[in-house]
């Protein structure tokens, strides 16, 4: 039984849609080596392919061009289709709980019908997640009753409970406003340093790459390619008070260049595409 | 309800009258206002009928007379609230409704079901049903009393073939509408094809179902009585018929009534049914 | 990590791109035309059905066997073309679609309009509307037998309550769920109410008028033809009947598929004219 570590090992992917005959290159030579329990972050203008990566790693979309590995194990390539699973559990950026079901089943829903435990067991680990990110006594009500930030976190805490080997966050937090956001941005980082795991967060807005990753790559826009990744090495664990140090404004010198470039072109080609 | 807002009910009253801020609520309450419509309605017909009978109204059923009658232990034509055959007739009418839309409702929900699920299936079955949707449920009388034996059965098919179209349309709408996502997170969590139907397909259709069961009650009633009146010997549309031919009118106005009750009945069950089923929409729809 | 990534090469990229797949490319394309697969199997099944019906005699189909096979269907049709009973059929009942569904726009949608303003008009109408309208409107055919002085006008008036049940909730659904935003901003620009109604009110709630339009053509159909086999003496529903009564079914089934197609397209007609008057929704 091999050991999950969770290294992800993206080579060379490509992706080229072609609706009616039109090119669009959404991805073009992406190469990203992502390490174990690493939290990397992908920031990009809308529209530059992140979300495409992302989904190539989900199962959701398939490469034309390069491979996708886990653990040294190929994954997808243009060959070979991959297929969605829990081991790459995906957080949606709309957000994704069943609403006609209660918060609880939502969450066990996952580890229950995989079959990896029992009734007992998931409604304890359940609980105690969900206790974790600071929600208690929600478990019988319908996501709808809920806050958008008190989704985000059930969302992350389903997501969780299926074990996965990589976390895939999908601009979870955008719908979320700037108060809220930075709350639930913290819990996200306590659960990390509880249970570390591979996670790959995709992104438009760079102080939330910087203040979560350990290593932030800016993505170029259409068509993406990886234009710059830096470091992230402020300690953990990390509370909002790291967003005004001189340490995180570097980093926010850094690549703010670089992402304001791509923002700039970004606007100015869907510009260009409407006229 | 109203559009345009602040049209004396949002002004705050300051020096008015206890009168005037009494005859104002009054005017605005809802149950005043349905029961003014309602007591309108029925004087008129009393004026028009039973009072001046001018023109054609002279020949209406009379609103006294009728409910009179409805209500009279030993009614003129026989039929009221007290006699068996009033009841003989409800019977035969809500049992062929109740077999009929229960028949097109498991039917019409496995089949429309299936075919937003299934691409192959929805292939071979679309164009067939959009062939036979048009043709207008009445249409369909022939072919169904030769069809089928005895007298029951055409009455039953013909009620359920209004039904049935109608459910199978509004589940097929209520799969494509469901967000794409949701089938996304399922495969993400590892859900199998039958779970992702029982959990996801079943539960994300259920609102635009019970839209269409409704629709489906009513269109049940509406066949029933047609069929009743071509082709029944008993039930409510058929009455309806008979106490035209005979010159009942007094039971002809009751007989209408009690359709329109137990159609009403029968819809407001369907959508207390939709709601039980789907509690979790009571905080959507609260939000609005 | 390609540090001088520029959009300029993306058309470059593309080119190349372009040439690598062309083959490839042309192949998807051939498999998406079979995505008429759809085609296929609609011709399919249809195909299936047909050849039953049509052999249902000869093969001891119970049931089937005794309605017409379609070679006898097409027959029939051939002689009822050119009967001028189906011709004045078609013609009479059209006319009284006509007369009963545009009535009922004419009644229905300024009633529904007004319902959906005035809270009163609203609370005094409506609960005498949730009374009448379970009542099928076929069950009305004897009463409107009784008042209407001739045949034409009490199926027309069958016709027009079967629609107007319709339009007036489709009106009134369109109308109340129109976004406050708009008549906020259109208040704040000074509108009045006479430009609130025409300009704000009416074209918000065309859409939903237009669908109660089309969903009542279709009961329209379905009235005309009851109205017809049950009290009438001419059209198409009556000739329906009529045929049924002589026992000449293959002309049944023409006059069955010959109301479908009428009302089939007198729906799309309406949904396509309805296109026209909400410019606005066709960027889909």
């Amino acid at each position: 039984m091999m050991s999950k570590i969770g290294e992800l090992s993206i080579r060379h992917a490509g992706k080229i849609y072609d609706p009616e005959g039109i090119h669009v290159v959404a991805l073009d030579d992406v190469s990203l080596e992502i390490e174990a329990h690493e939290f990397c972050v992908v920031v990009g203008p809308s529209g530059c392919g992140k979300t495409t990566l992302l989904n190539a790693i989900a199962g959701f979309d398939q490469l034309t061009d390069g491979e996708i590995s886990m653990d040294g194990v190929l994954l997808a390539s243009p060959g070979k289709k991959l297929l969605p699973g829990p081991d790459r559990m995906v957080v949606f950026q709309q957000g994704a709980l069943f609403p006609w079901k209660s918060v609880m089943w939502n969450v066990t829903c996952g580890p229950l019908k995989q079959g990896r435990m029992n009734s007992v067991e998931a409604v304890e680990k359940a609980a105690e997640l969900l206790a974790r990110v600071g929600l208690h006594g929600i478990e019988d009500q319908y996501p709808e009753a809920l806050s958008g930030g008190q989704k985000r976190r059930v969302e992350i805490v389903r997501a969780l409970m299926n074990d996965p080997t990589v976390l895939l966050l999908d601009e979870p937090f955008r719908a979320l406003d700037a108060l809220t956001k930075s709350v639930v941005q913290e819990h996200l980082l306590e659960l990390f340093d509880f249970t570390p795991k591979t996670v790959f967060f995709i992104t438009h807005d760079l102080e939330e790459a910087i203040f979560l990753a350990d290593r932030v790559a800016v993505m170029t826009t259409r068509p993406g390619r990886i234009k710059k990744i830096v470091e992230v090495d402020i300690p953990r664990p990390r509370n909002y008070r790291v967003l005004t140090t001189d340490r995180f404004l570097e980093f926010k010198a850094d690549l703010g260049e670089a992402i304001h470039e791509e923002a700039i072109q970004a606007f100015e080609a869907g510009e260009r595409e409407l006229a | 309800m109203a559009l345009v807002q602040g049209t004396g009910s949002d002004v705050a009253p300051t020096t008015a009258s206890i009168g005037a801020r009494l005859r104002r609520s009054l005017r605005n309450s809802r149950v005043y206002q349905g029961v003014l419509g309602v007591g309108v309605f029925f004087l008129i017909w009393y004026l028009l009928v039973d009072v001046f009978g001018v023109w054609r109204f002279a020949e209406m059923p009379k609103l006294v007379v009728g409910v009179k009658e409805w209500v009279s232990r030993d009614p003129v034509f026989g039929v009221s609230l007290f006699t068996a055959e009033y009841y003989k007739h409800i019977w035969a009418s809500i049992f062929r409704v109740l077999v009929a839309f229960l028949a097109a409702t498991f039917s019409g929900i496995a089949i429309g079901i299936l075919m937003g699920w299934r691409r192959i299936f929805f292939g071979l079955t679309f164009p067939i049903l959009e062939i036979l949707r048009p043709i207008p449920i009445l249409a369909w009388i022939p072919l169904a009393i030769i069809l089928l034996p005895g007298r029951e059965l055409p009455i039953i098919a013909l009620t359920f073939l209004a039904a049935f179209f109608v459910t199978i349309l509004n589940t097929l709408l209520g799969v494509r509408a469901i967000d794409k996502v949701y089938f996304r997170a399922a495969e993400s969590l590892g859900f199998s094809q039958w779970q992702i139907l029982w959990h996801v397909i079943v539960p994300g259709a259920l609102p635009y179902i019970f839209v269409g069961l409704q629709i489906a009650m009513g269109a049940c009633w509406f066949s029933l009585v047609a069929a009743e009146i071509l082709s029944g010997s008993a039930g409510l549309g058929y009455k309806v018929w008979e106490t035209y031919y005979y010159v009942q009118f007094p039971t002809m106005v009751s007989t209408m009534a009690t359709l329109g009750f137990f159609g009403y009945i029968s819809s407001a069950l369907v959508r207390a049914a939709g709601n039980r089923l789907m509690r979790w929409r009571q905080e959507l729809l609260a939000g609005i | 990590m390609n540090a001088n990534a520029r959009p300029d090469n993306n058309a470059g990229d593309a080119a190349a791109a372009g040439r690598r797949l062309t083959v490839s490319y042309r192949f998807v394309r051939w498999l998406k035309s079979l995505w008429s697969l759809n085609l296929l199997l609609g011709v399919l099944s249809l195909g299936t059905i047909v050849f039953i019906w049509e052999f249902a005699e000869p093969l001891g189909i119970p049931g089937i066997k005794y309605v017409p096979a379609p070679s006898k269907v097409i027959i029939a049709a051939a002689d009822l073309l050119t009967a001028e009973q189906y011709w004045t059929g078609w013609g009479l009942s059209f006319q009284r679609i006509g007369f009963g569904f545009v009535l009922a726009q004419m009644v229905g949608i300024p009633l529904g309009l007004t319902m959906a303003i005035s809270r009163f008009s609203f609370g005094t109408i409506f609960p005498v509307i949730e009374i009448l309208r379970p009542i099928p409107p076929v069950a009305w055919i004897p009463i409107s037998i009784v008042f209407w002085p001739t045949r034409e006008q009490s199926v027309v008036f069958i016709v027009f309550l079967g629609a107007f049940w319709i339009v007036l909730l489709n009106t009134i659904g369109g109308a109340s769920a129109i976004d406050r935003a708009f008549k906020r901003a259109a208040l704040s620009l000074g509108s009045t109410p006479r430009d609130l109604f025409w300009k704000i009110i009416l074209p918000a709630t065309t859409p939903s008028i237009i669908t109660g339009m089309a969903v009542g053509m279709g009961i329209s159909w379905e009235m005309v033809v009851a109205s017809e086999m049950i009290a009438g003496d001419t059209g198409l529903g009556y000739l329906l009947w009529q045929s049924f009564q002589i026992g000449n079914i293959a002309q049944v089934i023409v006059c069955m598929i010959s109301i479908g197609m009428a009302g089939y397209f007198s729906s799309a007609l309406i949904r396509a004219l309805g296109g026209f008057a909400t410019p606005w929704l066709r960027l889909h």
